[in-house]
């Protein structure tokens, strides 16, 4: 009996001794993601590519020799939710870095209380918009200016359209575009005849896509994402607009390919390196394209790799931080994250510095287009 | 809409027996206050809808009239209380107070015409007012900043003095939580209690007896908005940020499964129902992607076996008890 009981003291000792030294050894990160609700496609994207990157540096020996473990809680796209998941991860689950989805209000709502943590959060969504918050966030986004030349870029140099109408959603992200949209008209030459307004889940937009057409409006630029992407092109279809062109935003492959189905090479959109894999030319930006999707394809052969393959370029400038840093602690890898040199990633280049935490400050997107059943460069 | 029958009658029960609900919160509010950020987050939440329901209680329960559009004042609040301290620097309390006094002179305006539709109809329009400030905060971005929500929003204080940390702020709470409870209460229990009641019960009757149906009515919703702007200002005090999700359907739908699975139209209800609601997903959280389904599957249990709500069973033990007694 008594040396039965010297077992069980043993085996609890040696579990509880192995228990602390694996924690020791784990890196954990924390990520608010709406896996249900409006952010639902990104989100499950960006958690995705979250995990391919973890498995990825975890088989090169981790951070500094620590596993990465990701933390997931679904804030189900609502700030009440996120705060909650957020205040879990900081209290229960003691993460070091947060690696958040893009759920804009579900991060802002936690930032003050993070930057309390002193946690770094790197984020899918913009920026907060308050500064002392800003220093502890970096945001993975691309600007919205550039997904607005680009497609400005394409009508100036490739069509004789010269008045456009802009149909926007409201959320943050296509507000800032939609002003920059006015913005930057003038200096591509062209003119906005008419602007429109949807939310997310309209089943119907032929008033809107009318009304543009009625304003002579020759191209509709489409800012916001998700399903009413393809809704647009069938309404320019059904109301025979036969020489009206669609640009959509950046988005989730599938919703191109069923936009592409309905209006075919009338129908281009704004994409990032990787949406487009088979035309690039070979060199870094290439080379990073192959490196995720080496790790992404075995997985998730169908899904399109955009918005993951951001999340994956997320965690390789973490890996460089924490490098830089040789430290895993917040506020150094915080610091070091303002260090990391310019980092060429399968999304886009990352350029972080202590004045700029919005890492992508050149242009990655190209216009794309639908044929023969995929996605290609338009020329 | 809500028939008499919803109306549960709750045993008087005896002075400590009064209180047991009392020292129950209390309980619970101690268990947050030695636990994590994380529970007193939890819990926060739960208190602050314990006042968005027990003002709807008084609507839904005591008056036995329908509301979807209580949303729309805990809007007006949130809001309210976001221009007022963020941008102009008023105290928290004093903003709070000034936003209950807007939602009150809306919730007139609103229910002066709308009040007069009775069963559907009413549920419709007070629906549609919840949609109307919805869109409104998506929309008026000059005003509310539209879905870049409202940062830098003080904590609750007064004089000067702010409560900075969650646990302070969880105090403060829970003693606005049960003040309103209490006030809910000694109203229950008034003359214009009784009218309430009486129009739950039949507004023909009511009439018959001399009740001013279409005025208590009116008085009823402007509580209930009364209660529900603060709790908006009080989440938003409680996170520092708002944005129009706060403040859409899913409020109105976690308002009423809280008020439903707690017992509408019973004086602690609201704060069951409240609480159980805030706390089942987190003890459910373990169950990852099933969380949702294990929470509704519960949910439904729970109202399949206490249709009166938990609070009703105290009226079902209280039977029993007295059964018991008779046989013996």
């Amino acid at each position: 009996m008594h040396k039965r009981r010297m077992l069980i003291c043993a085996t609890m000792a040696v579990f509880a001794f192995s228990g602390k030294v694996s924690a020791e050894e784990v890196f954990k990160i924390g990520s608010s993601v709406g896996l249900t609700g409006y952010a639902a496609v990104v989100d499950r994207a960006w958690r995705d590519g979250l995990a391919v990157a973890a498995e990825a540096l975890n088989e090169k020996g981790g951070l500094l020799g620590k596993k990465i473990q990701v933390i997931t809680e679904d804030n189900h796209s609502q700030p009440q939710d996120a705060v909650v998941g957020y205040r879990k991860m900081i209290s229960s689950d003691e993460v070091m870095l947060f690696n958040s989805g893009c759920v804009s209000a579900g991060n802002f709502a936690a930032a003050s209380f993070v930057m309390q943590a002193k946690l770094p959060m790197y984020l899918c969504s913009i920026l907060p918009q308050r500064e002392n918050e800003q220093v502890w966030a970096f945001s993975f986004l691309a600007p919205p200016k550039f997904e607005i030349e680009s497609r400005y870029r394409y009508l100036k140099e490739k069509t004789g359209i010269r008045k456009i109408g802009l149909l926007y959603d409201p959320t943050p992200y296509a507000l800032m575009m939609k002003g920059l949209g006015e913005e930057l008209a003038k200096d591509f030459g062209l003119e906005i005849v008419a602007q429109e307004t949807y939310k997310a889940d309209d089943a119907d937009m032929t008033v809107q896509i009318g009304r543009i057409n009625a304003a002579g409006g020759g191209a509709v630029v489409k800012i916001g994402q998700g399903g009413s992407t393809v809704t647009a092109a069938k309404n320019i279809k059904q109301l025979g607009l036969d020489k009206m062109l669609l640009l959509s935003s950046n988005d989730d492959g599938s919703i191109f390919s069923q936009a592409g189905e309905v209006l075919g090479d009338r129908f281009l959109f704004v994409a990032p390196p990787v949406q487009l894999p088979k035309q690039l030319q070979p060199g870094p930006s290439k080379d990073a394209v192959d490196a995720f999707l080496k790790y992404w394809k075995p997985k998730y052969p169908d899904r399109d790799p955009a918005n993951s393959a951001r999340a994956w370029d997320s965690m390789m400038v973490l890996a460089k931080a924490v490098e830089i840093a040789s430290s895993t602690e917040g506020k150094a890898i915080r610091d070091a994250t303002e260090k990391v040199p310019a980092y060429t990633g399968a999304y886009a280049t990352f350029n972080f510095s202590d004045k700029q935490h919005v890492g992508i400050t050149e242009n990655p997107f190209l216009i794309g287009k639908f044929a023969n059943g995929e996605l290609v460069i338009a020329e | 809409m809500t028939s008499h029958a919803t109306i549960s009658i709750e045993p008087a029960g005896i002075r400590w027996q009064a209180m047991l609900p009392v020292v129950a919160v209390v309980v619970v509010a101690g268990f947050g206050l030695l636990s994590s950020d994380y529970v007193v987050t939890v819990l926060g939440f739960a208190f602050i809808y314990t006042i968005f329901c027990t003002g709807l209680n008084f609507f839904m329960g005591y008056t036995g009239q329908a509301s979807f559009g209580q949303s729309a004042f805990a809007a007006i609040g949130g809001y309210g209380s976001a221009i007022l301290c963020a941008d102009y620097g008023w105290e928290p309390l004093l903003a709070l107070f000034a936003t209950m006094a807007l939602s009150g002179v809306a919730a007139v305006i609103v229910g002066f015409p709308t009040l007069r539709l009775r069963g559907h109809y009413l549920a419709m329009a007070t629906f549609a007012l919840g949609l109307i400030v919805y869109e409104v905060t998506i929309e008026w971005t000059g005003l509310t900043q539209g879905y870049m929500g409202y940062s830098g929003i003080p904590p609750l204080g007064i004089a000067g003095y702010e409560l900075v940390t969650v646990k302070q702020q969880l105090v403060a709470l829970v003693v606005l939580a049960l003040f309103g409870v209490a006030v809910a209460a000694r109203l229950r229990q008034s003359r214009f209690g009784r009218a309430l009641a009486s129009i739950a019960g039949s507004e023909s009757a009511a009439l018959a007896l001399g009740v001013d149906i279409a005025r208590y009515k009116l008085v009823a919703f402007v509580i209930a908005a009364l209660y529900a702007s603060a709790a908006g200002s009080l989440f938003a005090h409680f996170i520092g940020f708002i944005s129009p999700e706060v403040f859409g359907v899913t409020m109105v739908v976690q308002s009423f499964a809280m008020l439903y699975l707690g017992g509408i139209g019973t004086m602690w209800g609201p704060t069951i129902g409240a609480i159980i609601v805030s706390v089942l997903p987190e003890a459910l959280r373990g169950l990852k992607e099933m969380q949702d389904i294990g929470y509704t599957a519960i949910l439904i249990f729970i109202l399949i076996f206490a249709p009166r709500g938990l609070a009703g069973l105290s009226a079902l033990f209280g039977r029993v008890r007295g059964r018991v007694k008779e046989a013996a």
